[in-house]
């Protein structure tokens, strides 16, 4: 950059015979700071009748000019008659602009308010509140929506349907499975250490299949596909949003509950049970080989011992947390994208509310499950 | 001082398929108003894209401030950077930020200056594009479209560029407001000493601001010349282009 290097710097002289500053150089934004901490002098002559000369400018820009507008008014301060000689027109121009609005340059835009904690407090209730209606609102209007369908096979937006099994179910078939085998060798591994030291091996398979089937891969699956579906819908709706896509369709008279929320209700629901029971198959699986590496419990005696005490009923104990655990995926990563506001900020924040409210959510829903499943003795 | 500030010679771009600039040659001297004129999808945006260094392009050679933009190292790369400015057709201003805390952002990475002499500093862009002093504390989203031009153009000036690029600043302004933007690039130009490559499509705006006009179509500039020439061009594109508006 032999250009900016050859720009001379910025200087400013005092000429004590002609009392008479003299500016040198580019006064520009990169040497304004230099200027400011070193080359304007700090003491100041006073009550003297001073001249400023730009002859020797080869630059002079606003931060330049906003400089020596403040070097002037010190300069004013100290009762001095100041003058200015040979700047030219343009360079006059910026400085009367300054000198103009130089009220305004001093304003500081007044903080955001701050509240007491009461004030946030009710604020945060009715926000809550509110949200709390537009969740309902929505459940209302899937319902409705969903009842309506029936007669009008079309309304169901098959494709979209696919789309999202595809989506939140076909792509996730790996991580579900590599995650649920880990767990199931995990999870045997903990109970066998328990159960070899009372020579208890064949429980294994027992208490695996039950702790797998009823609760680990249910909730497994359920946390991974909150992670990912949950924050994918939140990111897609909401960037539709920002987009004025969603107005778009209310200005078409089309439903964006029809067309947006139902498809991956529905299809969040179909792929729900499968996932889950896919993830069962590799958490069995790695159960399985962790107990006839650590335990020598073969495979044969594993699998028949886990039909005959644990069974299918077992399994669907915990397939039936499927419908509840994917609705409210859904519908939580659906209204958060509703709830976007135009900025790059809010995406984020909804996303992040998005996750964090399935999740919470999902593990209420499970405590809720246990709770029923107790009192139904089963 | 009166080497051109921009040079391109033999650009050109393949996209999407195409070759979107097969032969680009242009000039842009100290001080002038140049403004780049063409079709919907002529390439203007990607000429511009090209020179601001977003977008490598195919082949050919672009000069900016005298240095090869195609061959530099990232270090002087960002020392020119810091000698343009740029306003967005959509403004991007950060959302996340006030307007005023938007000008001085470039400041604040940029600069050493002390925070008080930062805000004055961003207060006198702001009164020189016309914007009142409330808007400093205001955000983005807060202000009308015609605001958040101005506002944009604020950050653009923040470093007092040399250099300014302006992508289609009048679109979607009312002719009132289109007209105070011309009046300030002009207004701007003139303290500041710039020079300004405007992407526009307003002719009125065009026969108010420009020293020149450059009509982009089939991949090369067809003609530069002052607006009310370029309107009598023979070129059947060019009359093309015209009778249209």
């Amino acid at each position: 950059m032999a250009m900016i290097m050859d720009k001379p710097l910025a200087n400013l002289n005092y000429d004590s015979d002609e009392k008479r500053y003299i500016c040198e150089g580019n006064w520009a934004i990169q040497m304004v700071s230099e200027l400011q901490s070193s080359l304007i002098p700090s003491t100041l002559p006073r009550a003297t009748s001073l001249t400023i000369s730009g002859k020797d400018l080869l630059h002079f820009d606003s931060a330049g000019a906003l400089c020596l507008f403040n070097f002037i008014t010190d300069l004013r301060k100290n009762e001095n008659q100041v003058e200015l000689i040979d700047f030219n027109e343009q360079q006059q121009a910026l400085l009367s602009i300054i000198e103009e609005k130089q009220a305004d340059l001093k304003y500081i835009p007044s903080p955001p308010e701050k509240h007491s904690l009461l004030y946030n407090l009710g604020k945060e209730t009715i926000t809550k509140l509110g949200q709390a209606q537009g969740l309902t609102a929505m459940i209302g209007d899937i319902a409705y929506k969903l009842l309506s369908a029936i007669h009008h096979i079309k309304r169901l937006h098959v494709p979209s349907i696919i789309a999202t099994v595809y989506n939140t179910g076909v792509t996730a078939l790996p991580i579900v499975a590599l995650l649920s085998f880990l767990i199931g060798v995990v999870l045997s591994y903990q109970m066998g250490l328990q159960l070899e030291t009372y020579g208890a091996n064949i429980f294994i398979a027992y208490i695996s299949g039950m702790a797998i089937f009823r609760e680990f891969s249910p909730l497994i699956t359920a946390i991974i596909v909150a992670g990912r579906t949950s924050s994918a819908f939140t990111a897609q709706i909401g960037s539709m949003k920002i987009n004025e896509e969603i107005d778009a369709l209310y200005t078409m008279g089309l439903s964006p509950t029809e067309l947006l929320v139902i498809p991956r209700v529905i299809g969040l629901l179909i792929v729900f049970p499968l996932l889950i029971f896919w993830s069962v198959f590799f958490a069995t699986l790695g159960a399985m080989f962790m107990s006839k590496a650590m335990l020598d419990v073969g495979y044969f005696d594993f699998l028949s011992r886990l039909q005959d005490s644990v069974g299918i009923k077992q399994l669907l104990l915990g397939l039936y947390k499927a419908p509840a655990f994917a609705i409210l995926i859904a519908i939580v990563g659906c209204y958060q994208g509703m709830l976007v506001q135009a900025s790059a900020d809010s995406v984020g924040r909804q996303t992040t509310k998005s996750v964090v409210q399935a999740l919470f959510l999902i593990i209420v829903a499970d405590a809720v499950y246990s709770i029923i499943y107790s009192w139904l003795g089963i | 001082m009166d080497k051109p500030i921009i040079e391109i010679s033999g650009l050109k771009n393949f996209l999407g398929g195409q070759w979107v600039h097969s032969d680009v040659n242009l000039t842009v001297k100290k001080g002038e108003i140049l403004a780049i004129i063409g079709g919907s999808g002529s390439g203007k945006t990607t000429l511009l894209r090209s020179i601001l260094m977003l977008q490598e392009p195919s082949a050919g050679r672009i000069h900016v401030f005298g240095e090869d933009v195609l061959s530099i190292d990232e270090a002087d790369a960002n020392e020119i950077r810091k000698r343009w400015g740029m306003l967005f057709q959509h403004s991007a201003l950060f959302s996340a930020l006030t307007v005023a805390e938007n000008i001085m952002f470039p400041m604040k990475e940029l600069t050493t200056l002390d925070s008080q002499f930062m805000r004055e500093l961003a207060m006198l862009k702001l009164a020189l594009v016309g914007l009142s002093k409330e808007t400093a504390g205001k955000l983005p989203s807060e202000l009308s479209g015609g605001m958040q031009r101005r506002a944009a153009a604020a950050r653009a000036i923040a470093m007092d560029p040399e250099l300014l690029f302006l992508d289609e600043p009048t679109s979607g302004l009312d002719p009132l407001s289109a007209k105070k933007f011309d009046e300030l690039i002009l207004f701007l130009r003139d303290t500041l000493n710039l020079t300004v490559v405007v992407i526009s499509h307003d002719i009125e705006s065009l026969k108010r601001t420009t020293d020149r006009v450059a009509f982009v179509g089939k991949g090369k500039i067809i003609s530069v010349e002052p607006i009310e020439d370029l309107m009598n061009n023979k070129n059947p594109l060019i009359q093309d282009y015209f009778s249209k508006a």
